[in-house]
């Protein structure tokens, strides 16, 4: 089976015609459909076919079926018009987790490949963990985009947040900042290291950068972080695994401990893109849709767990194609 | 000691002076002597002109909104002549002046107003300045008790503090956060973590991280809640009355006028604020836009180009206190006939266009309308005022904004400590100058 293929015309063809269907739209983009914007894109050279509305579903699968588009978007938010893209009501709180752009990445690929799919779902898995945990969000639907996972939350708390706190969400979801080592208690400075406080962000902060660390290898590049230093990382990185965090803060020295996180802290903000969460108005792959470049389906996942790209989101004319 | 009500008129004592007072609004024209007694002992007011000392209930209710105006926008503006808001001893006035307040906005305007969104920051603005007057023990012990107060009623959700959150006021990283709701009790605090804490006291880590300012901040958003749900709650009422009380009305109408006089202060951009359109000053410029002007190598060069470029330079040149004056103007309100903006403004970020490797006009002609949409003016390829409005005139994106779409953009110095906005930086360094 040739995996990551751009399809062809014809290809795209069969699958909207014989393999698509419009009840693989979620309900969740079914239920207000009318409210959202579509765009597509029928050359592969961007989504340049915009402003799109469907106020039924009928609509959207003959579109669907006729144009056969090589990519089919439609928008995080809600709107009065959406033809004009007006009168916004509330957008979709959205995680954008794209394998080929993880920081720390195990593998080498040029592309996607499982290794780094298996750990774009490790990642969204903790971030959804955090999610449901200390935010306590409802209404989480996971999608699969083809090449990573689009987290997308319909908790109505959220959805008519602003730019500013959504940002401050994904900081605090990805661990992008080290947490502050001093504490003032109006008589006392105290000094506590994020590992040393079991609960809130520092707490998230710790497990994020343990995963980071933890997944590093001699070939990954970090800031202010040289070839010796690494090395020392991925030697003393086994202390993690046990939670012993002051013994490998001794072995790598307190500086150069403070370096290390400090780097990865900012490569945190690469785990997922931030420019998706925090636009309003962004189009996101339809889930159903045929993700052409790669020859995946755009998928929900109903269970991530079980979820397994290569057996639920490939279309049956990859599997067809002869070697 | 510090009443509850000087902090939470909406608190049992506060309702408890309502009820003593009587609430007859026959008598709230009637100058009250007590009232005037005590202003006038209080050392730092100013007590030059009879104007500064309101003489009734009704005056206390003006004094309140005209404090907040004047403090926004009057650069005559001294504290002095309103010191007598932010000392306790006027408590038992205040709380029935802030009922009334709420009472006459809410039967004329209803919650969604102007004028209740203004008497809802009027008072959240009232309170963090009474807090930040009290002494350090003071602070403490009146944020601990209204705290416990109001945490019997509810539980915080880190959602319901989303404005707070947007506007800095508190990270939602210094909160600590579990099943979504926000951690401010001890009780609370020792049931999730107090067996998770090893080596440190429980007790000491909460104090240490569930400190005052974030009490405080939290306590005054749900003042501000419950001042909001309040108004709602008398406009309903009203709704049912068949004559609303022509007093309240009366008064209403007043506090809208005072209200409205934040809007004369606006005006042009040129003027008012502390820095006004001038030439760019590239001296002063921060060094992203530095970075900006010199065309981006990589990728992201139209999103540079359009709208972090185009919205900076357009407004440092004309707009400058856009964030202090905080009122939308366009472009033509500062350069009517267009030639600063054609002869200086787009002639800078076309340059920096054509710095960009490849140049950013040669393989995407279509972002010279894009800029022009930035400014306000469509998607047009010429600026023609006729097509002003079409399009918003994009405000500078801020530092947090830039660190994201951009993060090869921000190489911050010294000065960018503590700014949010590079326009904030430039504002700044001109002030300096």
């Amino acid at each position: 089976m040739e995996m990551f293929k751009p399809a062809t015309l014809k290809e795209r063809k069969i699958y909207y015609k014989e393999e698509w269907n419009i009840k693989q739209v979620p309900d969740f983009i079914e239920e207000s459909i009318e409210n959202r914007e579509f765009g597509f894109d029928h050359f592969g050279r961007g989504p340049n076919d915009r402003y799109k509305v469907f106020t039924e579903p009928d609509y959207l699968k003959r579109f669907m079926k006729s144009k056969t588009p090589f990519a089919a978007y439609c928008s995080v938010a809600y709107y009065e018009k959406p033809r004009k893209r007006d009168g916004w009501m509330k957008s979709e709180l959205v995680f954008d987790v794209d394998a080929k752009d993880i920081p720390v990445r195990t593998c080498s690929c040029s592309n996607v490949c499982e290794i780094c799919l298996d750990q774009a779902k490790e990642i969204v898995s903790r971030l959804i963990d955090t999610i449901k945990g200390d935010l306590s969000l409802k209404d989480i639907h996971l999608v699969y985009s083809g090449r990573g996972y689009h987290i997308r939350v319909l908790d109505k708390d959220v959805m008519k947040m602003d730019s500013d706190v959504r940002s401050q969400v994904l900081k605090y979801l990805v661990g992008a900042d080290v947490p502050k080592d001093r504490y003032d208690d109006g008589e006392v400075i105290y000094r506590l290291e994020h590992f040393s406080i079991p609960f809130g962000y520092p707490e998230v902060f710790t497990e994020r950068i343990k995963y980071a660390v933890l997944h590093l290898t001699e070939d990954s590049k970090l800031d202010d972080v040289n070839k010796k230093l690494l090395k020392d990382v991925l030697k003393y990185r086994k202390l993690l695994e046990d939670d012993e965090w002051g013994s490998f803060k001794k072995e790598i020295g307190p500086i150069r401990y403070k370096k290390v996180v400090s780097s990865i802290a900012s490569l945190n903000m690469g785990l997922v893109d931030a420019k998706v969460t925090i636009d309003l108005k962004r189009i996101l792959r339809l889930p159903s849709s045929l993700h052409s470049k790669v020859s995946m389906r755009c998928t929900e996942v109903k269970n991530i767990e079980t979820f397994d790209p290569f057996e639920d989101a490939v279309p049956k004319f990859v599997r067809e194609r002869k070697e | 000691m510090i009443q509850m009500s000087f902090i939470n008129p909406l608190s049992d004592e506060g309702k408890q002076t309502v009820r003593e007072d009587g609430g007859d609004l026959s008598r709230i024209f009637d100058e009250n002597t007590a009232l005037i007694d005590i202003i006038n002992s209080i050392k730092s007011q100013e007590i030059s002109d009879d104007k500064y000392i309101p003489k009734n209930y009704v005056d206390l209710v003006i004094k309140r909104v005209e404090w907040y105006v004047n403090k926004k926008s009057d650069p005559e503006y001294n504290i002095k002549q309103y010191a007598f808001l932010f000392n306790p001893k006027i408590t038992k006035f205040d709380v029935i002046a802030f009922y009334i307040l709420c009472q006459a906005v809410g039967i004329k305007f209803g919650p969604n107003s102007r004028e209740s969104r203004a008497i809802v920051e009027i008072e959240g603005q009232i309170i963090e300045n009474r807090l930040e007057e009290l002494s350090s023990s003071q602070r403490t012990e009146i944020t601990r008790q209204i705290m416990n107060n109001l945490l019997i009623q509810d539980r915080i959700k880190w959602t319901s503090l989303a404005d707070l959150i947007s506007s800095k006021k508190i990270n939602l990283q210094d909160l600590v956060l579990k099943e979504g709701y926000v951690i401010l009790d001890l009780e609370d605090f020792m049931e999730y973590f107090g067996n998770e804490i090893e080596h440190r006291q429980p007790e000491k880590m909460y104090n240490l991280f569930i400190g005052n300012r974030i009490k405080e901040l939290i306590i005054i958003k749900m003042i501000m809640q419950n001042t909001e749900n309040y108004i709602k709650r008398v406009h309903e009422k009203a709704g049912r009355e068949i004559e609303p009380n022509s007093t309240l009305l009366k008064i209403a109408d007043e506090v809208s006028e005072v209200l409205s006089k934040e809007m004369r202060y606006y005006g042009g951009g040129s003027g008012g604020g502390n820095i006004k359109a001038s030439p760019l000053n590239v001296d002063m410029l921060p060094p992203c836009i530095k970075t900006a002007l010199k065309g981006i190598k990589s990728g992201g060069r139209n999103e540079v180009i359009v709208l972090f470029l185009t919205p900076f330079l357009s407004y440092a040149r004309l707009y400058p206190s856009v964030f202090s004056k905080n009122t939308s103007l366009k472009v033509s309100d500062i350069d009517s006939d267009l030639k600063i903006t054609k002869n200086e403004i787009l002639p800078m970020i076309h340059d920096a266009a054509d710095r960009c490797n490849p140049p950013l006009f040669d393989d995407q002609p279509q972002e010279k309308v894009n800029i022009n949409a930035k400014l306000g003016f469509g998607m047009h390829d010429k600026l023609n005022p006729q097509h002003e409005g079409k399009t918003t005139w994009y405000t500078p994106m801020s530092c947090e904004k830039v660190k994201m779409n951009m993060p090869g953009l921000c190489k911050p110095d010294d000065l960018c400590k503590g700014i949010g906005n590079p326009l904030s930086y430039y504002t700044r360094k001109m002030r300096k100058k």
